[in-house]
């Protein structure tokens, strides 16, 4: 394999591992499985669109405000809508988010049309190749994604690991009734796992509207991100990371080396592959799997 | 017993008013369209459909046609073909609409076609794909197409253009997306490019769900091609080009000029990205183009001035059709005047836009080519009006 190709490899799976956190970080703590995500996603990057018309001068600003955004965003889809279902069968919070993604699209639609919109070029910004080694190029906003994915990674760790809302979430998700009885309120750890899972969907869409623009169609790309968490097993981080990779080096040796058609079809029966041989997933846990 | 009774109430109420609503729109031309105003073909399709909604809502403050309004009817089938059959049923048996337009995706074409020949309503292809059905010498009675672009017509003329303009030999790779239409393109593009004498390296057909195009333009790259084209909707074209050039490729990139063309040859700035078209852009001046950016702005189009061309070009087709049609026009009529169709399209296209009744696409194609002059930092034509003839 040519470095080129490696770096394609590493750029395609920091996409689907960034993606992934929030689909992790939603199932890890309540076990639902939010199939709004790419839709929140492109919410997230049409925001930056908004914030970028309004700041052009200004695209710090532009991009905190978008990623604040972002985080009320997963905020509030919890306080309005999840957390009425909280007890409820696991199933009905899924259709729940099914149908929260058929209307973020509609009202996309509404909100800012199906034109393709390029923040970069409000900002002014060319989104230049930056040679990483001889005969190995990326852009820009690739290389920001690849950084970004692993600053988002090894913040959640750390959050997760040591930090107190880190740890009353982990408590959340393991035992929902001891952690409750310990005093977690466990509407404030849900609200800001979506939160979290939607800042980071957000920081995706952004940095992916700032690569190659935004339009409606990007929340697919959320779904080919799904993959990704499966394989790696639903419930865990690392896992999410190991099952980018793997999904997106599959992903590009097809297009590559068998059949470029074949692109949109390898993440899926790399999925198959997977869970035929081992359903929870390669990292996942089988006893929390066993309950859904 | 209160529901009841107001439901009863509200239903003959409802009945009183029916005929009303029957005798308003008995009043109007009725014309259905079914879109995709929203979906994945909506990027393309909306903004047509919406700058032909603006077209006759002026028309229509002027008092119609013929002294008659216009009544749009406007259904969303989002590119997909069970709400475009819907949609079409409903146009084509309760609102007896004259005529049927169709704006979306070919997958759409088959149901919409089978429901306008059981109701003997002409349908129109507007800014979308022309079906084989429309092209001459011997076109569907019914069906009828006015739309730009048209792989027949344009691939040959685009092969073409880059055998002349390249200085040494050509080494071509090619760009499409998994839709048969675009696969259908490439394919065509590579025979034609063979009997020119070039040499097609890489075909690539890039599915609109990818997430990072780079992982395709390097094997277009690798491949050695030192020209690009791609017959596939806009964003699939210009993304490639882009991914090509971030990894350093330095070749000539030659792409259909769908409607955002304009736009997005200024913001990408580079002269290698070629487009050639049916439809002037609208930097080329002159009253039709000055009247158009009016309209969106008094209209308030969702979209750039810009991308309002094609359905400006519809409004005027329309508008002629019902003229000829009469009053009161009805599906039969309405097909003749299309058959004699005869339209000054003002400069938008580089002649008339002539219909026969063994022409129902055109009898002349034109192509203008633009790119961007980075002396002169604008997007400036190329070559001018190139004529083609439309025999069959």
């Amino acid at each position: 394999m040519s470095l080129q190709l490696v770096a394609n490899v590493i750029v395609l799976a920091s996409i689907y591992a960034l993606v992934s956190t929030g689909y992790v970080l939603i199932y890890r703590v309540s076990r639902v499985l939010n199939l709004a995500h790419g839709e929140l996603m492109m919410i997230g990057a049409y925001l930056l669109v908004s914030t970028a018309s309004l700041f052009n001068n200004d695209p710090v600003v532009a991009l905190a405000l978008a990623a604040i955004f972002g985080l009320v965003m997963g905020i509030v889809v919890y306080a309005v809508l999840m957390r009425w279902l909280t007890g409820e069968a696991v199933l009905a919070a899924v259709l729940i988010t099914i149908a929260l993604g058929i209307l973020l699209r509609g009202l996309s639609i509404l909100i800012w049309t199906s034109q393709q919109f390029y923040p970069a070029a409000t900002f002014g910004w060319k989104n230049p190749s930056v040679h990483l080694l001889p005969g190995v190029q990326v852009s820009a906003a690739s290389l920001a994604i690849v950084v970004l994915t692993i600053v988002v990674y090894v913040g959640l760790f750390v959050f997760l690991q040591f930090t107190r809302w880190g740890i009353r979430m982990r408590a959340a998700g393991q035992n929902p009734l001891l952690a409750e009885q310990r005093g977690i309120r466990l509407h404030a750890v849900y609200a800001f796992a979506w939160g979290l899972s939607t800042f980071t969907a957000s920081l995706a869409g952004m940095l992916l509207s700032l690569d190659s623009g935004v339009e409606y169609t990007m929340a697919t790309i959320g779904l080919k991100a799904f993959p990704a968490a499966l394989v790696g097993g639903l419930d865990s981080l690392l896992g999410a990371v190991i099952g980018a990779l793997i999904v997106a080096t599959a992903e590009i040796l097809a297009i590559q080396y068998v059949n470029p058609l074949l692109s949109d079809v390898v993440p899926f029966v790399v999925l198959l592959i997977v869970l035929a041989i081992r359903p929870w997933g390669l990292f996942g846990s089988r006893e929390q799997l066993d309950r859904v | 017993m209160r529901a009841p009774f107001l439901s009863f109430a509200a239903a003959i109420a409802g009945a009183g008013l029916l005929p009303v609503c029957a005798a308003n729109a008995q009043d109007t031309y009725n014309v259905g369209i079914t879109a995709a105003m929203t979906g994945p073909a909506s990027a393309t399709q909306a903004p047509v459909i919406e700058m032909l909604r603006i077209y006759f809502d002026r028309l229509n403050a002027k008092g119609g046609i013929n002294g008659h309004k216009i009544n749009l009817m406007i259904e969303d089938d989002q590119a997909e073909p069970s709400k475009a059959a819907a949609n079409a049923t409903k146009l084509v048996r309760q609102e007896n609409v004259v005529l049927l337009i169709n704006s979306s995706f070919s997958s759409t074409y088959g149901p919409v076609i089978a429901e306008a020949k059981r109701g003997k309503v002409p349908l129109w292809f507007a800014g979308a794909v022309c079906p084989k059905e429309t092209h001459p010498p011997k076109p569907d009675p019914l069906l009828f197409c006015s739309t730009g672009f048209d792989f027949s017509i344009d691939i040959p003329v685009a092969t073409k253009v880059i055998k002349e303009t390249s200085k040494e030999p050509v080494k071509l790779g090619l760009i499409g997306i998994p839709v048969p239409i675009s696969r259908i393109g490439v394919d065509t593009a590579e025979k034609i490019a063979a009997g020119l004498g070039m040499e097609t390296v890489d075909k690539e057909f890039i599915p609109p769900t990818t997430a990072d195009y780079t992982p395709f333009a390097n094997k277009i790259k690798s491949a050695g091609a030192n020209w690009g084209y791609a017959y596939a909707p806009w964003p699939a074209e210009s993304k490639t080009f882009e991914a090509l050039r971030r990894l350093g490729w330095t070749g000539h990139y030659m792409a259909y000029g769908h409607i955002q063309a304009e736009d997005e040859l200024a913001r990408i700035a580079d002269p290698g990205l070629h487009v050639f078209m049916a439809n002037s852009m609208v930097l080329e001046g002159g009253a039709v183009f000055q009247e158009i950016r009016d309209a969106a702005a008094a209209g308030k189009y969702s979209f750039p001035a810009t991308y309002g061309t094609e359905g400006w070009l519809t409004g005027l087709i329309l508008e002629q059709i019902l003229t000829k049609a009469g009053w009161p026009a009805d599906a039969e009529k309405v097909t003749a005047a299309m058959e004699k169709l005869n339209l000054d399209t003002k400069g938008i296209r580089g002649g008339p836009l002539v219909w026969t009744k063994e022409n129902h696409l055109r009898t002349k194609q034109y192509y203008r080519f633009y790119h961007y002059d980075s002396d002169k930092k604008s997007v400036v034509r190329e070559r001018d009006w190139l004529q083609v003839d439309v025999t069959d």
